[in-house]
């Protein structure tokens, strides 16, 4: 029910959003989906001066660039259906790459698999027709719907009596009766926001990296295969690093506490990460940037007439920003079209979603340290290593270490689903166990016989 | 270390980064105006001027200023200029190029229906005295130049008024008096002393003149036309088409229904026939080349031929056939093109085919125009002419251009006397030469996004319809575009080369490495934090103008 005071759309309404990246584009597609089912009729401007077409950094996204099968198949209920040009390769397992061993993780259940994606149009100086762009197909599918691209730079909003302004760059301004902030964090937007509304506070944010190396298609599925390399290395702030191959290119992403250059020299000068390439040798990467993450959620998140979604407004600690979109886009959408856009409308309806998300996080937050203290301690990742070989070798069964790693890293499940799972009596059983047989046998006959204790202890 | 650039060697020395920098460039249009006119800048006065605090009116003001400093004359040069810059606009490849040429022609009309008065005049300052001979456009390039920095100047000119061919040989239609009156008049009121009258030849001498001024100036102009050189010539009912030009304006001319030959390619050879129209004649004008290697502004043939000129390409006068006093024929024949000559355009040849007669009752020659050096014997070389260096210093204390020094185009002449008067101040106050310093780079075509800007369609100027064109022989054909147009016209500049506050690179930095500066204008808006640099190239990917670039910048050892 709308409350009599509680602002509503109706036809002929305007509705602003600002970024039209996954979550601005995402929004546009489910409004004017739900809009259409009720017979609404509002105008939607999605201002994005960038193009997605464009090659290197400007017509990019930066992010890893993987996206969980749990998302494909939840976008393809939606409609929304990637094309084959958008996935550039198939994901097929992981590697875990540590001091004390690799192992190789397969899909679990055959069917969650990862699809490796662009968010622009592909790495600086790469063959044009190598790459489409996800962000740009989802843009295309919300154009589709009749939402309008302004190749604008939005540079303020502002409350005017009942509507919200938008200023733009070139000092055109518009009033809209709804503005969608889907500006992500790595534009100086609510930089702007935050000095021009007392009340709000931006996310707090931390740098990370990502960089292409080119190496060919040839090269690539030799060495790396249809696999994405993940490591867990002792460095300190280092949360999360991995390879991800993508036809010529392999996506280099580092996740973790302000990623700087003495970071980056202990990764790539450690023999883990160096194995990886061909020769042992890192080759020079061709395209980099420092995106910038979400640690925290904007405050407040919602206002009358306004509301944030995606990055700018709560999302997923390092994994799955692209989900946390999707959920974040459709539950405005909803909250807009059936609820209102009052700010007694957001809370109600829309809050709680993004709740929940953060609450996740601080489970992440928990189960990000303990990996930490995993990647501090030899023993640890012994009994990690023995654990999940056990699994990937033998045909029946739970893995559950194997299930708990592969939704860390392809952010598949929720941080609390995968903390829910450790907590396991034969979940714990198992990696004590491990973690005996793993360090009190010596080194070098600890991989040959992993399997066998393993699968003893796993029948329990 | 594979995180930065450059892969591999952990250097102990100084290092180098790819870094994202903020680097003006010069823009075609500025590299293409002879008198490097910093069109890039006064545009953007008039586009950006809500952001940096003017009103339209003032911009207008400010823009006019920026002309006036290297311009003393926009609004009368505007209407002849065969405007360079537009040719070379990087918005031509897109939707058609800036209208710069109509622009400024605004700004010059602009200035003069507000009175504005020349930009930055210094008081009387210097004690040298300074002597120009001429009053076209060169010398009063030079004389306003030298006027604002303080030194006193007489102007020497032999006839009544002043303005050179700009007065004498320019019709009404493209250059009416009273807009050629009011700059120089605006001019003159500088304090520059006009000896109108006075041939300084036979009045006071050339060498006395040197004696009485520190410096001369020779803006004598290309006074004398080339003869054809062929049988039948001499005599009545054959004139140099700019002695034609000069008459017409003193006492108005009929040519009623006389057949007329105009030989020439040239402005000049436009000129003439158009105003032999518009003094009732039928005119056909003969060129040796085909019209792609005409010199004259393409416009001004088009609308000769929409007025009613007939050309004649590929072919040359041989003979002109004479009845007592009169003549009855023209005989030509046949051209070719053969190979470029050392400016590209292609020589005439003798082509075949006999030779052909055409009647006719007149022929203005307008084969090009030569500078007249008697009385200035002294000062010439072997080659019969002054020997003059790139600012036109022929020796101490003397300088010359405009046409005297092949200026061919008034624009050009506006540089000559401004390049001349810029060397000759550094050459009186023991200064450098301002020329030798060093240019901004050239912006690169291929730098500037064009999928950036909107498309938005090129602004014309009004005409005078084609059928009122001929009917008032001294009406002026071009008219001057609104202020309205002329904002919307200044918005279509990309400002190639040069920031103009997209804003993209202080939104996108993922460092942040772009503040506001408190202070704007146009170029100036942001300031980038080197240390804050990542190196990713967004910055530079995302600058539509082509401003921002990447260098390898020297960074210190960790």
């Amino acid at each position: 029910m709308i409350k009599a005071e509680s602002p509503a759309l109706h036809d002929g309404s305007r509705i602003a959003v600002i970024g039209a990246g996954p979550a601005g584009s995402m929004f546009s597609y489910f409004f004017l989906n739900m809009a259409e089912l009720i017979g609404l009729q509002a105008d939607v401007d999605m201002y994005e001066p960038r193009q997605f077409c464009h090659r290197g950094p400007s017509g990019c996204n930066h992010c890893g660039g993987i996206v969980s099968e749990s998302l494909v198949q939840r976008l393809a209920t939606e409609g929304i259906n990637l094309p084959g040009g958008i996935v550039q390769r198939g994901i097929e397992s992981y590697t875990l790459h540590m001091d004390v061993g690799d192992v190789e993780i397969a899909t679990p259940l055959m069917e969650q698999r990862i699809a490796a994606i662009y968010r622009g149009h592909g790495p600086k100086e790469s063959a044009p027709e190598a790459a489409s762009s996800f962000d740009g197909y989802l843009q295309e599918l919300a154009q589709d719907k009749g939402a309008a691209i302004i190749r604008r730079l939005v540079t303020g909003i502002r409350r005017v009596d009942e509507r919200m302004t938008v200023q733009c760059a070139d000092q055109t301004s518009v009033d809209y009766d709804l503005v969608v902030v889907a500006a992500g964090v790595n534009s100086r937007l609510l930089d702007i926001l935050e000095s021009d509304m007392p009340a709000f506070r931006q996310p707090d944010r931390t740098k990370t990296f990502i960089c292409e190396f080119h190496l060919g298609k040839e090269l690539i599925n030799k060495t790396f295969g249809p696999s994405m390399h993940v490591f867990l290395l002792d460095i300190p702030r280092l949360e999360f690093a991995a390879l991800i191959p993508k036809g010529d290119y392999v996506t280099l992403c580092l996740l973790g506490d302000d990623i700087d250059e003495e970071l980056m020299t202990r990764f790539f000068e450690s023999p883990e990460v160096r194995n990886c390439f061909p020769q042992n040798m890192i080759p020079p990467h061709v395209c980099h940037c420092y995106p910038r993450i979400n640690i925290s959620p904007s405050r407040p998140i919602y206002g009358d007439r306004l509301v944030m979604i995606g990055d700018s407004g709560s999302t997923r600690l390092f994994k799955d920003g692209i989900g946390a979109s999707y959920r974040t886009a459709k539950a405005a959408a909803k909250t807009v079209v059936f609820h209102g856009v009052g700010a007694d409308s957001f809370k109600q309806h829309y809050a709680p979603l993004c709740r929940r998300i953060d609450h996740d996080n601080l489970v992440g937050k928990f189960v990000f340290n303990v990996a930490g203290l995993v990647q501090k301690a030899r023993f640890a990742r012994r009994g990690v290593l023995r654990m999940t070989r056990g699994e990937q070798q033998r045909t029946k069964g739970p893995r559950r270490m194997s299930g708990v790693l592969w939704d860390l890293f392809s952010g598949s499940a929720s941080y609390t689903n995968v903390f829910l799972r450790t907590l396991h009596p034969a979940y714990i059983g198992t990696l004590v166990w491990n973690l005996v047989a793993g360090n009190v046998r010596g080194k070098s006959t600890a991989d040959s016989h992993a399997t066998e204790g393993d699968g003893s202890h796993a029948r329990h | 270390m594979p995180g930065t650039d450059r892969p591999a060697e952990k250097a102990a020395a100084p290092s180098f980064r790819t870094l994202a920098q903020q680097a003006e460039k010069q823009p075609p249009c500025q590299v293409h105006c002879p008198n490097s006119g910093d069109v890039r800048g006064w545009l953007g006065i008039i586009a950006q001027h809500e952001k940096n605090g003017l009103t339209l009116d003032q911009a207008f003001d400010e823009a006019w200023g920026r002309i006036a400093l290297l311009n003393p004359l926009p609004a009368a040069i505007a209407r002849i200029c065969p405007h360079p810059c537009e040719d070379r606009c990087i918005r031509s490849d897109k939707d058609g190029a800036v209208s710069i040429n109509a622009l400024e022609r605004f700004l010059g009309d602009w200035a003069l229906s507000r009175t504005l008065p020349l930009p930055s005049v210094m008081p009387r300052r210097h004690e040298e005295s300074i002597g120009v001979i001429g009053s076209g456009p060169a010398s009063l390039s030079f004389a306003y130049q030298m006027a604002r920095r303080g030194y006193g100047v007489t102007v020497y000119e032999r006839g009544e008024s002043i303005g050179g061919m700009l007065r004498r040989a320019i019709p009404e239609y493209r250059l009416p008096h009273d807009v050629l009156d009011a700059e120089v008049n605006r001019l003159l009121e500088l304090g520059i002393t006009l000896k109108n009258n006075t041939d300084i030849r036979s009045a006071i001498g050339f060498e006395e003149l040197r004696d009485q001024h520190d410096m001369v100036f020779l803006g004598l102009g290309a006074q004398a036309a080339r003869r054809l050189g062929i049988p039948g010539e001499d005599g009545p009912c054959v004139t140099a088409g700019i002695d034609y030009l000069r008459e017409r304006k003193q006492h108005s001319q009929s040519l009623d229904g006389r057949r007329v030959l105009v030989v020439g390619g040239g402005n000049t050879a436009i000129d003439a026939a158009r105003s032999a129209l518009r003094d009732g004649a039928h005119v056909t004008l003969l060129y040796r080349r085909s019209e792609t290697e005409m010199p004259a502004i393409a416009a001004e043939v088009t609308d000769a031929r929409l007025e009613g000129v007939e050309f004649r390409f590929l072919v040359s006068p041989t003979r002109i056939i004479r009845d007592g006093d009169e003549i009855t024929g023209v005989e030509i024949r046949p051209m070719r093109l053969g190979e470029p000559d050392a400016q590209g355009r292609r020589r005439p040849i003798a082509g075949k085919g006999p030779p052909q007669v055409l009647a006719a009752d007149l022929v203005l020659s307008a084969v090009s125009q030569a500078p007249d050096w008697h009385g200035l014997e002294a000062i010439l070389d072997e080659g019969g002419a002054p020997h003059a260096d790139q600012d036109g210093r022929i020796d101490k204390g003397l300088w010359a251009g405009g046409d005297d020094r092949g200026a061919g185009i008034a624009g050009n002449a506006i540089a000559q006397g401004r390049f001349a008067a810029e060397s000759a101040h550094a050459e009186l106050r023991g200064e450098p030469a301002p020329r030798l310093q060093a240019h901004n780079q050239a912006v690169q075509g291929e730098c500037v996004q064009h999928d950036y800007y909107a498309n938005r369609e090129r602004g014309e100027r009004p005409r005078l319809p084609q059928l009122q064109q001929l009917a008032d022989p001294d009406a002026e054909i071009d008219q001057t575009i609104s202020p309205e147009q002329a904002y919307r016209e200044a918005t279509r500049c990309m400002s190639c080369g040069l920031c103009f506050d997209c804003q993209q690179c202080f939104m996108y930095c993922n460092a942040a490495g772009f503040t506001r500066v408190t202070e704007t204008r146009p170029g100036n808006y942001f300031v980038l934090a080197l240390e804050a640099c990542e190196g990713c190239g967004k910055c530079v990917e995302l600058c539509p103008c082509g401003y921002l670039e990447l260098r390898d910048t020297e960074v210190a050892p960790q």
